[in-house]
């Protein structure tokens, strides 16, 4: 939705000719991203304010959210890397469950990095897989994808009775516990910010909030995994090895016409793919857990690659839809029932604001839609105390199916992406 | 074109291969929850397989999803077939559900057991009630039990051949229920179920009950996993779910939690050690401080035990001495059929208020809601 970068540098999507046009309108996207951030942030302080319901900026709250996100953030980076050249991973889910079981092999027998490597390793493996069969062989990417999911299940399976049978506290269907990833607390500033958030007051406790679920018990790998989030996000947009893999994403054709070696970029692209989702797996075993289980990834790996879809094959937007799904998920627990039903103020907020903006844009019919949908949403609010239980359960999977919803709409995949290529297919 | 298809057949042949290898993942099957088991429990020999010649009873074992290894409840049925091979010269044959199965495919696997001519059937897990209730009928001469079943309530006439085994778990909840009010130091206490269903409110009920004969007044903070009866694997196999849902509580003030998760309760126990000194965890079903790592046992104040590998070993001995019971056989406090662990000493303090406690309720002078009371 808040997606920036139209697509700069490609040869479908950009104005040609003038350098200077684009460049700014992309600086200009990203700060309304960055701005949308903060208002999406303030608005949520004010339901806190207004309805009361606390949990929803705890530190705690905001913890489990990143520790939550962070694995589907993993996936959908994953995917980002694949479907930027052109190559549809719906193996993401197999790649990742190949992960979850390189992090309980490696990280039992040798340790925390040599599971964290491992993981990326085995997730790598698949992705390799994928890229044989896609880039080089050229099956269509679903089939491949499904069949690597199927695979990875039935492996993970089997190789964990093989792995983990007659270890100490590891069964057929889970490993021993795993080495996890020392947490990070910056010990004056946690102090300082849990005092803060003990005020209460607008804002500057919910901003306290953010800055200890930041320094306290922070967990080493989420923070490297925001890291990669970045290093991709320069690597894909400000690097001549990025622009080449885009390239083949966009248009191979022409790419190859250019002297790009199509196949070697798609084919390290999809590698690279798997290893990021593997890391995801690495989180789900090492960070969220701390074993690994069969069946422990959940189909985390598609909505990764809904996140990512989510966030228009962009870091950040796929980071904010991890985030969206991971808050969801979060309150749960956390006075779901009370909670949740606040957040039904914030829904209705939202809508109506996106209905003076798309008055303002002169779209009536649309404004006049997302009016009434405020006013039900608000209907709802104020008749209604809590809502049920069974619906703060689903709460993630429908918020993200409602702004996929709304949000697909504007978004634009990679012009090539998901085409079969063949070397020399432009005659 | 020709290539291709090569590919993909043998992809597809692969596929079938590994998934066929792979076996399940479902969680403890909505099988009333429980962690760890005694540990040793997953040598990689089959006392079925190697031990064939015995001369007592012949049973033939259907698990619920997952089935052997999944340190719980299957487990646990596995420990009492153990002893039963062991002590009774029993021989015995496995087979292990898949998922997603429906009434259908479990009843087609107990007719399999039934025809290969064993004495006695056994059924994992209360999804094999419909399933047994259906099968019973048509094979007179072999003994059905199923394990927290609900079997004897689908027959049209009470059948000779068939029992249900249960826990009167409410008792042992109300135990360490108690133990968790009288540890507790800002009364304020926690209970993590798996899935809203009949059998695990039982739990609850007990907690409450006990936690409230102590301290009438106290908090009890409530949350269960999933509300999907047939969602197991959120609700028993969930350990971030049970973290997710345990830390709030400690966050808030409780400083004991009881789970009745399966092995979702991994994360309640992670919860407790990284809410620091003198947080709390409560085990079930087996006496989880065993398996716990060295970093939560600290943690782990006691467990609810439920000893399905009693009844597995009871059912089978029964056999033997022609002593079968159809019908409900609940196993509760007075026979050590449910009770509390005392590893690491935490309880020892408190041993006698609840040594007087389990004599009361075996006396029937306590008698232990099944329903939470709110």
């Amino acid at each position: 939705m808040s997606a920036p970068t139209p697509a700069a540098g490609t040869a479908a999507g950009a104005t040609p000719g003038t350098s200077g046009a684009p460049e700014r309108q992309r600086g200009r996207g990203r700060w309304r991203l960055v701005g949308l951030i903060a208002a999406f942030f303030v608005l949520l302080c004010v339901v806190r304010v207004v309805t009361g319901a606390d949990q929803l900026t705890t530190a705690g709250t905001l913890g489990v959210t990143l520790v939550a996100a962070m694995p589907i953030a993993m996936a959908g980076l994953g995917g980002l890397w694949s479907e930027r050249a052109g190559v549809v991973n719906i193996g993401l889910e197999g790649m990742m469950i190949m992960g979850t079981l390189g992090a309980g092999f490696f990280g039992y027998n040798y340790g925390l990095v040599a599971g964290v490597l491992g993981a990326i390793l085995l997730g790598a493996l698949g992705g390799v897989v994928h890229a044989v069969a896609t880039v080089v062989f050229g099956v269509d990417h679903i089939v491949s994808g499904v069949a690597i999911n199927l695979i990875a299940a039935g492996l993970a399976g089997f190789m964990a009775a093989v792995w983990f049978t007659g270890t100490p506290g590891g069964g057929p269907r889970q490993s021993p516990p795993l080495p996890t990833p020392p947490t990070i607390t910056v010990p004056g500033v946690s102090d300082l910010a849990a005092t803060v958030s003990e005020t209460g007051w607008f804002l500057v406790s919910d901003l306290a909030n953010v800055v200890r679920m930041l320094t306290t018990q922070l967990s080493s790998l989420v923070l490297v995994c925001l890291l990669l989030l970045v290093l991709s996000w320069w690597v894909l947009w400000h690097t001549t090895f990025g622009l080449r893999l885009r390239s083949c994403g966009e248009a191979p054709v022409a790419a190859e016409t250019l002297g790009v070696n199509v196949y070697r970029y798609k084919f390290l692209a999809v590698t690279i793919s798997g290893g990021f989702a593997g890391l995801g797996g690495a989180l789900l075993a090492m960070v969220s857990s701390s074993i690994f289980q069969t069946g422990q990834t959940g189909g985390q790996g598609y909505i990764g690659l809904a996140a990512m879809i989510f966030g228009n094959w962009n870091p950040a937007g796929l980071l904010g839809g991890s985030l969206l799904f991971g808050y969801t998920g979060a309150l749960q627990f956390r006075d779901g029932e009370v909670t949740v039903h606040a957040l039904l103020l914030f829904v209705v907020a939202l809508l109506a604001l996106v209905a003076v903006w798309q008055l303002r844009r002169g779209e009536r019919r649309k404004a006049v839609g997302s009016a009434v949908f405020a006013v039900a949403f608000l209907a709802w609010y104020l008749l209604t105390e809590v809502v049920p239980s069974e619906f703060t359960e689903m709460a993630p999977y429908v918020t993200t199916l409602l702004v996929l919803a709304f949000a697909s709409q504007r978004l634009r995949m990679p012009a090539a992406d998901g085409q079969i290529y063949r070397k020399g297919s432009a005659g | 074109m020709r290539r291709f298809s090569k590919i993909a057949a043998l992809a597809a042949a692969g596929t079938l291969v590994l998934a066929g290898c792979g076996g399940g993942s479902g969680g403890s099957g909505g099988s009333g929850g429980s962690g760890g088991d005694s540990g040793d429990s997953q040598s990689a020999e089959d006392v079925c397989q190697s031990q064939a010649d015995g001369d007592g009873p012949s049973i033939g074992v259907a698990y619920d999803v997952g089935g052997r290894g999944d340190r719980s409840f299957n487990d646990s049925a596995y420990e009492g077939l153990k002893r039963a091979v062991e002590e009774l010269g029993a021989t015995c044959i496995e087979a292990v559900a898949g998922q997603d199965e429906n009434d259908n495919v479990r009843a087609e696997r107990l007719r399999t057991l039934a025809e290969g001519d064993y004495d006695l059937v056994i059924a994992v897990g209360f999804l094999y009630s419909p399933a047994a209730a259906e099968v019973a009928p048509e094979y007179a001469e072999t003994k059905f039990a199923v394990i927290d079943g609900f079997s004897q309530f689908l027959v049209e006439e009470p059948l000779d051949n068939l029992a249900d085994l249960t826990f009167a778990e409410e008792q042992g909840s109300y135990l360490v229920g108690m133990a968790a009010a009288l540890k507790t130091e800002s009364d304020h206490i926690g209970y993590v179920g798996g899935v809203t269903s009949p059998l695990i409110k039982k739990f609850e009920a007990g907690y409450e009950a006990g936690a409230r004969s102590v301290t009438p007044d106290i908090q009890i903070d409530v949350a269960y996993l999933t509300e999907d009866q047939d969602d197991s694997e959120t609700a028993f196999a969930n350990p971030p779910g049970g973290r997710n849902a345990a830390a709030p509580m400690y966050e808030d003030g409780a400083d004991v939690v009881y789970h009745a998760a399966g092995s979702s309760g991994s994360g309640v126990f992670e919860a407790a050690a990284a809410a620091g000194d003198n947080m709390w965890a409560i085990g079930v079903d087996s006496d989880q401080y065993l398996t716990a790592p060295e970093d939560q046992q600290p943690h782990i104040l006691t467990s609810m035990l439920k000893r399905i590998d009693t009844a597995v070993f009871e059912v089978t001995e029964s056999v033997a001495d022609d002593s079968f019971e159809s019908g409900g056989v609940v196993y509760d406090i007075s026979v050590d059929g449910v009770g509390y662990s005392t590893s690491g000493g935490f309880v020892d303090d408190i041993e006698d208020q609840l040594e007087e406690a389990k004599q009361q309720i075996a006396d029937g002078e306590i008698e232990v809601p099944t329903e939470p009371q709110g």
